[in-house]
């Protein structure tokens, strides 16, 4: 009898060892708070839910502690999650979240005004802002790269560019990314508001031309061709892109569209957040650098919604009366699609109740996902 | 918008386009980059001989195929040597190498011609013309055995003496410096990338909005001219019309709400929802498995 007590204790004692809670450290502890923190703040707070609670809940799934070579990390060869994450590793989600993306968007607004494109492209200043600042705290070029794609506002490029130039840093990269794009509602009013005026920002646009069925059709085929022919390292998120648009606008393919728009779109949505999520872990995660990865990715997005603001306000120095642009739309030339559009929208009605500012400001905000993509490619193409 | 801008503008397109295609990526990018005259203790070639050879580099970033050009060391005879065509190692991918054994046996192979390079001190290398000069190079006649003349820099860079022979591989030979390195080392703020990158896309997205600009333009001058031709149709039956100028004026909102009202004018609805409570359970047995709709084609038939 006491042999056999003796034995199940034995046992019992080795699978203790087994367990979470024999190996579980305190950067385990701290990384599960992070994820309920992510969880919580999706739920009761309503912030990139779609995002968050698949973030969070991966952190949670990256960091339970077990011992390695039971083929269940996701960082070893094999297990389901380190299949699921080769979606990550090598860069295929990203692509296929743009193809929903771009089933799902309408560039009638910048078709309607074109010279929007341009404040797209002036709002991806953070990027390379944040590339500078990155380098001046010792980052190497490649970090810094991906580091600065952070002001791009559109996560999927982020974790694209970085699983490519730094995939050790991806994690904070991506969880940075989310996160101020989660806080663009916080982050962009009182930049808008420091850099106009009152008079400035009632400025009533006029509304956007009916865009013919034939152009609509055109504009995925000319912008792939043409930004492509510029940029061919932006392939695979700007051929997508433009892509899926062309299967929303041809009218021929509704099924293609909506399935890319919808399940599709959704399933990669689920993937790519929870094994973001599952590959951060303490010790890449909890580092100093991460800490100085979100110091730069504030700054980052600071000087984009800067530079699409002021941007607008330069356009304007050239343009006639009745033909001027409400500055407010400039912080929408960082991806964040829609929300930096609805952050127009809410600051512009502050001032003048009447003004809907969200149809214009749709304008840049689909240009800035162009524009992040078009930086990514340049990065890419300069520092692989 | 007038005809003749129109026209201008296809003008310009087509001086883009034009100019795009000039610059395609082809075999005048080809470059004589590397020579070695004297090979005493050098490499040997694949018949375990030494003899002299030089490299040619691709310095675009296209595939180019270097058969059909002609090799010489006399700039009087520039079909001296012809690269044969159809041997697919004449294909020489982007910014990548080719080695050439100046042994004066052309029989060995496609890489090897027919003469020395010590006879002349000079290479050439001609289009599949055998007019066009594509580069070439004099080189100093006291280069000492085993040593290289060659590009500082693999494409366009200056000709000297280097410190070691690197046949079919870059003249630049910092050890293991990587692209990052070397970013570091020539734009330590990022200065310089963060412009370039900037004007790269702004040229990009400046060139879409250029395009659709056009685009837009032309799109509105069409439907002035379409909206014309319904008035002046109008005016022929003499009843009254809107005038063309005002139908293009309106906005797709205001068009899109004035057809909403008349809509729901016309058919009696309204914005109102049933207040009916119901227990009864909506039933869709729909499936596009079984739709036929989505699986078979309206039968042809003659109109």
């Amino acid at each position: 009898m006491s042999e056999s007590w003796a034995f199940l204790t034995e046992n019992l004692g080795e699978f203790f060892k087994y367990t979470g809670f024999a190996n579980a450290t305190p950067g385990h502890i701290a990384m599960i708070c992070i994820g309920l923190i992510f969880i919580t703040l999706a739920i009761v707070k309503d912030w990139e839910p779609m995002l968050l609670v698949p973030i969070g809940f991966g952190m949670l799934i990256g960091n339970i502690p077990f011992f390695s070579g039971m083929q269940v990390g996701i960082y070893e060869e094999g297990s389901v999650l380190n299949i699921l994450y080769s979606g990550v590793r090598y860069g295929w989600y990203p692509p296929l979240i743009f193809l929903g993306i771009g089933a799902m968007t309408d560039f009638s607004s910048l078709i309607s005004n074109p010279k929007l494109l341009l404040i797209g492209a002036a709002a991806q200043l953070g990027i390379f802002g944040a590339y500078t600042f990155a380098l001046y705290l010792g980052f190497s070029p490649s970090e810094a790269g991906s580091i600065g794609i952070i002001g791009g506002a559109d996560g999927p490029t982020a974790i694209f560019l970085s699983s490519r130039l730094a995939p050790d840093l991806m994690g904070a990269i991506a969880v940075s990314a989310y996160s101020y794009m989660a806080l663009v509602p916080l982050i962009q009013p009182p930049i808008m508001r420091l850099f106009t005026t009152k008079k400035e920002r009632v400025i009533k646009m006029k509304p956007p031309r009916a865009v013919s069925h034939t152009e609509k059709v055109l504009f995925p085929i000319v912008g792939f061709l043409l930004t492509c022919f510029i940029v061919p390292s932006g392939l695979p998120l700007l051929g997508m892109l433009f892509f899926g648009n062309l299967l929303k606008e041809s009218g021929v393919t509704r099924r293609l569209a909506e399935t890319a728009r919808g399940p599709m779109v959704d399933i990669v949505t689920i993937l790519i957040g929870v094994t973001v999520g599952a590959s951060t872990q303490a010790s890449t995660f909890l580092t100093a650098k991460s800490l100085l990865i979100f110091a730069i990715g504030a700054g980052s997005f600071i000087i984009a919604t800067s530079a699409g603001v002021l941007f607008v306000k330069f356009m304007n120095l050239f343009m006639k009366e009745g033909n001027k642009i409400n500055p407010l739309i400039g912080n929408s030339g960082v991806s964040a699609v829609p929300d930096s559009a609805r952050v127009s929208q809410t600051v512009g009605q502050q001032y003048d109740p009447s003004n809907h500012l969200l149809m214009h400001a749709m304008g840049p905000n689909v240009a800035g996902v162009i524009g992040s993509a078009v930086a990514a490619g340049i990065l890419l193409g300069f520092l692989s | 918008m007038k005809k003749f801008n129109i026209k201008r503008y296809l003008l310009v397109a087509s001086a883009f386009m034009l100019a795009y295609m000039l610059s395609a990526q082809n075999i005048y990018d080809l470059r004589l980059n590397e020579v070695l005259p004297v090979n005493v203790e050098n490499y040997e070639d694949d018949f375990g001989i030494r003899n002299g050879w030089f490299e040619v580099f691709n310095s675009s970033y296209g595939t180019v195929d270097i058969g059909g050009c002609y090799l010489t060391n006399d700039i009087n005879i520039p079909t001296k040597y012809r690269i044969p065509k159809g041997d697919i190692l004449t294909s020489i991918k982007p910014r990548q190498h080719v080695l050439f054994w100046a042994d004066n046996k052309p029989t060995h192979g496609t890489f090897y011609v027919n003469f020395k390079l010590d006879e002349t001190n000079f290479i050439a290398l001609f289009s599949t013309d055998g007019k066009t000069l594509i580069d070439s190079i004099s080189f100093p006649k006291n280069i000492a055995a085993d040593i290289s003349y060659g590009r500082l820099t693999d494409g366009n860079g200056k000709w000297a003496i280097l410190e070691r022979t690197t046949p079919s591989s870059t003249n630049v030979v910092v050890e293991g410096e990587t692209a990052n390195q070397r970013l570091l080392t020539n734009d330590p703020s990022g200065a310089i990338m963060a412009v370039t990158a900037m004007s790269v896309v702004f040229a990009a997205l400046a060139l879409l909005f250029i395009f659709f600009k056009l685009i837009g333009r032309s799109a509105i001058y069409m439907s002035n001219k379409r909206a014309q031709r319904a008035a002046e149709k109008q005016d022929k039956y003499n009843k009254p019309s809107i005038s063309a100028s005002a139908s293009v004026r309106e906005s797709g909102e205001i068009c899109a709400a004035i057809t909403m009202a008349m809509h729901e004018y016309l058919k009696d609805e309204h914005d109102i929802e049933s207040t009916i409570l119901t227990i009864q359970r909506v039933k869709r047995t729909y499936s596009p498995w079984s739709s036929k709709i989505y699986v078979l084609k309206e039968t042809p038939h003659k109109k």
